[in-house]
Order: C-alpha cells, then sequence, then structure tokens
C-alpha cells in the first residue's frame, strides 16, 4: 500500500499575503504568516531585488544575490514575483494581485512608497476588505517619522540599548537586526488579530506599526521605575556577586543563578568551592552584602566546570543556571535536534543546510519548509501566466517594457 | 455584532490566564488590550503568588507599604486590563473550579514546569476532556519534549543559552587602544527571551482562534522559551551552517558600514548612535562636524578604508559629540539626513516628543486603596484604524473579581462561595505576606542599580 500524504491544514490556509518593500521587518512578519500557512507572494523591483539580497554574511562570503544569509533565513516558504508599478503595465499587474490578497505587509519609509496606488488610503478605500500592515522605523506620524535609521538608531530611540551592556562602557547594541524582527513579529500580530476581527466583520484595516515602540514595550521595568518613583534604571552594575550574569568557566562562560525555588545549599554544593557554604550568603540581602566576596568564589568554582556539564547537573537539580553558547553549539545541540526545531533546505544557489524552524510547536501542525527563499522572479511565470491568465508572448512583453 | 463591541478583535473571548512572572501575563495583558476579558487566576498564599506581585516593585517613591501587593509598577504593566480570582490549586474544590472555569473559556495560558501540570491533571490531554476546543499555551523553558524538558528555565540565563552571547558583546581593546573583535559574550537588557516568547504566544493564539473559528478545532501550543529564542538568531545559525562562522562580537560596530557606533554626549551617562549608510551620509556627517576636510583624508576615502581605520574614527567623531547634548547630535544629524539619534533611558522615554505625539503611553486610574492614583504605561508597537485597542483598566487587585468569577460566570450560589472562602480556597488578602524593605534610591546609586534620580519626578 502507497502512503498517501495528505496535505495538512494550517491555521493561515488560504490567507493571500503580498509582501512589499524588504530588508528584514515586512519580509521576516510575512515569514511568520507563511510559517502558519498564508500563501505569501514577495513582490520585488525587477532587477534590483530586495535590498537583503545584498546584505551580508553571504554563502562563503561571495556578495551573490541569492547568497545572502539574512535573505535566505527571512524568505522561506514564500513565491516571488518581479514588478514595477511605476509602469502602466507593472501598476495593472499589482491592482490585480491587490484584488486578490487578504493582507499586504509592506515596509516604505513614510512617504516613500513607489507607487500612488500603495499609498495607505488609497488601499483602504479602494479594498475595503484588505489588512494594510506598514511596518517603518518610527511610525507613520509623529515628529520623527521621517528620520533616517538603521537597527542602531531604533534600538537606541528604544531604551532598550541603554539598558544592555555594562554601567562602566558604552550602551552595547544587541546584534542580529533583532529591533527589525521584533518589529516584524509584532506586525505579525497585529495582522493575525485584523484577520480575526476581519471574520466577523468582513472588514479590513490598516496597521502603523512602529519598531521603535515595538521594542520600547519590553521596558515594563525601566519605564515604571521612573514614573513610580523618578529612578533611571541602568546597565548591568560592574560590582555584584555574579549571579545571574555571564561568568567564566572551564571553555566558556555560564550564568549561575539562585532564581527557582531551590535553597542556597543546593546552589553551594553544585558548584562544589567549599567557601560557598556559608549562611551569610544565603539571602538575597546577604548576596547583596557580601557580593565581591561570593563573586572571588565562583570564579574559583566555576573554572573547575565545562559549561555544557554545569548546564546539565543544574538542570538535574533543578536549578536554572545558562551558558553562553554559540551558533555551532545550538546547530549541533541535542534537545534541539531531537525536538526536530532544524528542517534542511536546499537552495539551487545557495546549496544545502539545515536552517532553525519555528519557535512553537503546535498540535497536529506539523511545521513544514516547502520552499527556499525564492529566486529574483522565480514565479514570475506561474503567477502571471498561470493564475493571472497571461500569455507567453503577454509575460515576454511585460519583460521588455520592464514592467517584470 | 453591534457597532458597540465592532471594534474589539477579541470581543467575547475569554481567556484563563495562570501564568506568573513576565512572558506569559503580558501575553495575556495585550489579549485583554485586544478586548478578550482575561482572568488571572492566581493564589493569595505568598508562597505560590505570582513573584512580580511580590518581588519586582517599583513601588510609588519607593515606599512598599503594607499593600505593597497591589502596587508594584511592573506587575500593573504586566497584567493591566485582567480580571483576578484566587484559587488555591492545593486545594480539590478549588481544582474543581477550576475545571469549570475552562470549560467556559476559550483560551489558557500557563507557564509551570510540566511535572507540575500533570501532578495537578491541568495538562492538555486532561482539559481537553473538559473543552475540547480550548487553545492552550504551555510556555516553558525547555519545552514539553527533549531532553532537557524538565530543567526550569529564567529569561535572564536562557538568553545566552540561545546565543545572544554570541552576537553581543564589546570588542576587545589592547594596551594601546586597537580594538579586535569581542571574545567575552554580553547579554540584551531586560529579560530579552521573555519578550520574545510573549510575542510568539501571541501570534500563536491569535492563529490559533483564526484556525479555530475556521475548523471548531482547538490547540495545544507547546512554547519552549530556549528554542523560541533560537528561532530569533536565525541568521546567525545560518552562518554557521553555511560558513562555520560560530561568533560574530562587534560592539556597537557594522559588518560594513562605517562609522557605526555610540559615542559620549554631554551630561552623565549620555550618548548618541551614528549610523552612516554610504559616501553620502559620510559626506553630510563631515559637513555637520564642521571637518569637511576629513572627507579627503585618505584613511576614510571610501567605504572599506573607513571600515578598516574606524578606530581613528570613532576617536574624531567621539571629540565632536563630547562637548554637545545628545538631542543636538540627533537634530544636527538627522537634518542633514544622517541616521543618528539618542540612547534614550527611561526618564527621556516619558518625556520625548514623539512618543507622546502618537499617545505611546496609556493612562489607567488606579484603584484607591492602592494611593497610585493616575499612572501611564507603555503600550504597544502598533495601531489599527478603527479598532478599540487599548488598555482598558489596571490591573486587579489580588482576588478582586472572586465575586463576579465565582457568582456570574459560573453560577455558584452564596452557600458554595462561603464555604470556599471558608476553607481559604480563595481569598483577597495575601497570607504569609511580609512588606519588603526598599533600598533607599541613594544606596541604589551606590551600588549600581540606579544611574540616578529625581526627586521632583512627578513634575
Amino acid at each position: 500500500m502507497v502512503a498517501r500524504r495528505i496535505p495538512q491544514l494550517l491555521p493561515l490556509n488560504g490567507v493571500r499575503v503580498l509582501e512589499l518593500g524588504g530588508h528584514v521587518s515586512a519580509p521576516f512578519c510575512a515569514r511568520l504568516l507563511a510559517d502558519y500557512g498564508a500563501d505569501v507572494i514577495k513582490v520585488e523591483q525587477p532587477g534590483i531585488g530586495d535590498e537583503a539580497r545584498r546584505m551580508g554574511p553571504f554563502v562563503g562570503d561571495d556578495p551573490h544575490p541569492d547568497k545572502s544569509i539574512p535573505f535566505l533565513y527571512l524568505n522561506t516558504n514564500k513565491r516571488g514575483v518581479t514588478l514595477d508599478p511605476a509602469t502602466t503595465a507593472g501598476a495593472r499587474l499589482l491592482a490585480e494581485l491587490l484584488g486578490s490578497a487578504d493582507v499586504v505587509v509592506e515596509n516604505y519609509p513614510p512617504g516613500e512608497k513607489p507607487a500612488p496606488m500603495l499609498e495607505t488610503e488609497y488601499l483602504a478605500k479602494h479594498y475595503p476588505t484588505l489588512i494594510v500592515a506598514s511596518i517603518t522605523a518610527f511610525g507613520q506620524s509623529g515628529p520623527y517619522r521621517n528620520f533616517a535609521a538603521t537597527d542602531i538608531v531604533t534600538t537606541a530611540f528604544s531604551g532598550l540599548m541603554y539598558h544592555s551592556g555594562d554601567s562602566d562602557r558604552e550602551p552595547l547594541r544587541n546584534a542580529l537586526n533583532q529591533s527589525f524582527y521584533v518589529a516584524g513579529i509584532n506586525g505579525a500580530v497585529a495582522t493575525a488579530a485584523a484577520l480575526f476581527r476581519r471574520m466577523a466583520t468582513g472588514q479590513g484595516q490598516t496597521i502603523d506599526v512602529s519598531t521603535v515602540e515595538c521594542l520600547a514595550s519590553h521596558l515594563v521595568q525601566a519605564v515604571p521605575y521612573y514614573s513610580y518613583m523618578g529612578a533611571i534604571k541602568g546597565r548591568r552594575p560592574v560590582r555584584g556577586s555574579g549571579f545571574e550574569e555571564l561568568m567564566p568557566a572551564r571553555d566558556g562562560y555560564v550564568i549561575p543563578s539562585v532564581q527557582g525555588s531551590q535553597p542556597w545549599s543546593t546552589v553551594a554544593e553544585l558548584i562544589s568551592e567549599p567557601g560557598l557554604h556559608d549562611e551569610r550568603f544565603a539571602s538575597g540581602s546577604g548576596r547583596i552584602e557580601y557580593g565581591e566576596e561570593i563573586y572571588d568564589l565562583l570564579i574559583k568554582g566555576l573554572a573547575q566546570w565545562d559549561r555544557k556539564a554545569l548546564h546539565q547537573a543544574s538542570g538535574e537539580r533543578r536549578l536554572v543556571f545558562g551558558m553562553a553558547q554559540d551558533a555551532g553549539d545550538l546547530h549541533e545541540c541535542p534537545h534541539l535536534r531531537e525536538r526536530e526545531f532544524f528542517r534542511t533546505v536546499s537552495h539551487p544557489v545557495a546549496g544545502e543546510v539545515d536552517y532553525p524552524g519555528m519557535g512553537p510547536r503546535l498540535s497536529g501542525m506539523e511545521y513544514e519548509v516547502t520552499r527556499a527563499a525564492p529566486l529574483l522572479g522565480e514565479h514570475n511565470g506561474e503567477i502571471y501566466g498561470d493564475e493571472l491568465g497571461r500569455s507567453a508572448e503577454g509575460l515576454a512583453q511585460l519583460r521588455a517594457l520592464g514592467a517584470i | 455584532m453591534t457597532m458597540a463591541n465592532a471594534g474589539r478583535p477579541l470581543e467575547g473571548i475569554r481567556v484563563l490566564d495562570l501564568s506568573r512572572v513576565f512572558a506569559m501575563p503580558y501575553c495575556g495583558a495585550y489579549l485583554a488590550d485586544l478586548g478578550a476579558e482575561v482572568i488571572k487566576v492566581e493564589t493569595h498564599h505568598n508562597a505560590f503568588v505570582d513573584t512580580t506581585r511580590t518581588l519586582n516593585g517599583p513601588y510609588p517613591d519607593n515606599k512598599p507599604g503594607d499593600l505593597y501587593y497591589e502596587r508594584g509598577g511592573t506587575f500593573h504593566t504586566l497584567n493591566r486590563g485582567k480580571l483576578s480570582v484566587t484559587l488555591d490549586l492545593r486545594s480539590e474544590d478549588a481544582l474543581e473550579v477550576l475545571r469549570r472555569l475552562v470549560s467556559v473559556s476559550d483560551v489558557m495560558l500557563e507557564n509551570f514546569t510540566p511535572r507540575v501540570m500533570r501532578r495537578f491533571g491541568l495538562d492538555y490531554p486532561n482539559l481537553k476532556a473538559v473543552k475540547p476546543d480550548l487553545i492552550m499555551v504551555s510556555n516553558t523553558g525547555y519545552g514539553h519534549s527533549g531532553p532537557w524538558t524538565n530543567f526550569g528555565a529564567m529569561a535572564t540565563a536562557l538568553e545566552p543559552t540561545h546565543g545572544t552571547g554570541a552576537f553581543t558583546g564589546y570588542l576587545d581593546v589592547d594596551a594601546h587602544g586597537n580594538t579586535s573583535p569581542g571574545t567575552v559574550p554580553n547579554k540584551i537588557a531586560n529579560s530579552y527571551t521573555d519578550f520574545l516568547a510573549s510575542w510568539t504566544a501571541q501570534l500563536a493564539v491569535l492563529a490559533s482562534l483564526i484556525h479555530r473559528a475556521r475548523t471548531g478545532r482547538g490547540m495545544w501550543i507547546d512554547l519552549a522559551m530556549y528554542q523560541v529564542g533560537t528561532s530569533f538568531m536565525g541568521e546567525g545559525l545560518l552562518d554557521f551552517a553555511f560558513n562555520g562562522r560560530r561568533a560574530r562580537r562587534m560592539g556597537n560596530r557594522h559588518e560594513t558600514l562605517s562609522p557605526h557606533g555610540c559615542y559620549p554626549c554631554l551630561g552623565n551617562d549620555q550618548w548618541a548612535v551614528i549610523a552612516a549608510r554610504d559616501d553620502e551620509d559620510w559626506l553630510a556627517l563631515c559637513e555637520t562636524m564642521g571637518m569637511a576636510d576629513l572627507a579627503g583624508d585618505a584613511r576614510f576615502v571610501d567605504p572599506v578604508t573607513r571600515h578598516r581605520n574606524q578606530d581613528a574614527l570613532d576617536a574624531i567623531i567621539a571629540g565632536w559629540t563630547a562637548s554637545k547634548n545628545k538631542y543636538e547630535v540627533m537634530n544636527l544629524l538627522q537634518a542633514a539626513g544622517v541616521p543618528a539619534g539618542p540612547v534614550l533611558d527611561g526618564r527621556d522615554m516619558l518625556k520625548d516628543p514623539h512618543f507622546r505625539a502618537r499617545g505611546y503611553f496609556e493612562s489607567v486610574e488606579h484603584e484607591a486603596t492602592t494611593g497610585l492614583g493616575r499612572q501611564e504605561y507603555v503600550s504597544r508597537g502598533w495601531r489599527m484604524s478603527g479598532s478599540d485597542v487599548r488598555i482598558r483598566k489596571s490591573a486587579p487587585l489580588l482576588g478582586e473579581d472572586n465575586r463576579y468569577v465565582l457568582s456570574q460566570v459560573l453560577g455558584l450560589d452564596d452557600g458554595k462561595i462561603a464555604e470556599l472562602e471558608a476553607a481559604e480556597a480563595v481569598g483577597q488578602t495575601l497570607a504569609g505576606a511580609q512588606t519588603p524593605s526598599a533600598v533607599p534610591l541613594a544606596r541604589q546609586v551606590e551600588l549600581g542599580w540606579t544611574v540616578d534620580y529625581d526627586e521632583e519626578y512627578r513634575k
């Protein structure tokens, strides 16, 4: 008997998303929607493509438009077309695509839409059931809306950067374009809320996502510190016991922790530094008072441990120690492997490797990567020809006009 | 659907929030902002109460007071808009009340370890029997399967475990001031992983609500914070898979852009960031700094030489910013089209004209006994046209809605409710509580927990 694979029904199957713009925030937003089953069509400028295609690092450090690692990661499970909305023929194709779409996700800076038909007011008026999510650095309104920004700038404005790093050095950026990932997932949350509401009302909505404000929403401590008591919360102090901080172990860094509900003696026993068995250290106030003494003992004790062995031993004792893992550790992590976090993805230009997969696991829903990131215009024939009914000659003409 | 509720996306959805600390409570708060009725199921026993009620503060004027567990600013941010019912789950009667609540709810959020939920019989298979189309998020450090499944976790230790420290860290500096790639991992502030888990859970719940509306089927969401965090490190993991690169710590610098950094400004711990995307930004920066000659300097003529000579370049820029207010740096450079901005702290954010103009902070009036008055909180990074999405009310007092939940939602009679109260299965006063002592702000400054404080902050 031949096992026949029945395609699974995913939560957003049947929802069509047009993704316009590029870089990180809108593509990540659309990728998340695609992971939940949406049919995402990525629209790129003919001959140029998403600017993420020119973002490093590259496969083999070769700056080729199909070898950008951020691009490859951000664009799985999507189909890709090209069109130039500034041409008449391109605008007509875009109008047809908009007519078939449920959601538009875009991240053009305010006032820099490439065509009048992409203005939010126009879309809301002519496509009343469409959900339009616009992701920008500062949002569509407010005095900074037209400011120039990159990831370090949005992170600085968000308040997050001020609290990152050490108090005796400058604030430290968190790398890997995190502000735009956080904006992307917040955009997906708002889009899903709008889709759910549309099931009841039949109406579309416009969504204004501010990258700065998405990250600022992390500040559930620093903001009330000031609004409740006038205090300014800073970066981690250079003095202290070393608990809940990165500390050197024999082969790297670990985070010893006193959190959770285990007694001090469990912590002291695990680290097995005799000096730590001291009742003065058992309370939080004691660990503040004798912080420097504890710090020296921790340095001695942790130097006897390899980080993975300590993490394992901590977990077995119901303690919550952490460790600094690099990309190689994570790629090979036995826990992530057993949870089937990775998916092998084959790309015609970049090659085949294991990609990190979806964060949550949902019952009855198998996360799949059915497509690698699209080549520029890879699905022009499929979408413009098969779906929108353009003939082979028509497609050739569109190409000649520079419309696609 | 009536016009009155057309604007609340989650009108009519009931959420049971059994979760504690940051990630899932914040998810519940957002679902409340979206219009769901969110019932925080907690306990009035000090040993098991949500620790953000008792350990986090901050308290008004740094004074915890007798009702400190109703007065913490972080708790209020994370639990706004919810109702509170106290159920001591060690009591079989309280467990039965909870099961009945599940049967009339749509979504449940919890972050106990897998062991605890099984012990209470509150794992998904058991609850599915009570409510077949339940949507349930089980948020744990490492998830409900895999070799580390029973390991406890907290965000601040998880963060480098899922890789942030491989890509976040200062440059190493030698005795001559020359820099090289960093060898020491660092952290992102504010329990970063908690927030990634919160956004991820919100999306999963909303997708599941759509799925349920279309298929009638519920969903169990196994949310492992470690795995969620790793999914945000994708660029770094793929760089290893393709190129074998394990880590890349660049301080505030960038793979290709320069200058790109964080520079000191006038005042105590004041900073501004500047990032030049291309030659055009670079020329505008030189012009703005009044150093047009710099553009012709052989060390800085093109992106490649600038990138190679960043130590010298950063010293020159820091010399220019050091005599300026951080907002002045922003104004001068943004007027010239160069990406730049101040590194804002909590005070700056609350006063910043952009956040103000967009109404980012939303305020609510608090119950009189808390003495909190009207307070404002961080809201959301997005607005929806025509939707009534906002912080609806303050976080609840402990057990504030016991009567409503037991009597209105479940229809228990007064006798039964009195029985639960007499058995201490429900309660409104924190049992076994001890008012925490607050460390004076001046001492906090000495310890380095606090940079500075304003006596006159209410103005």
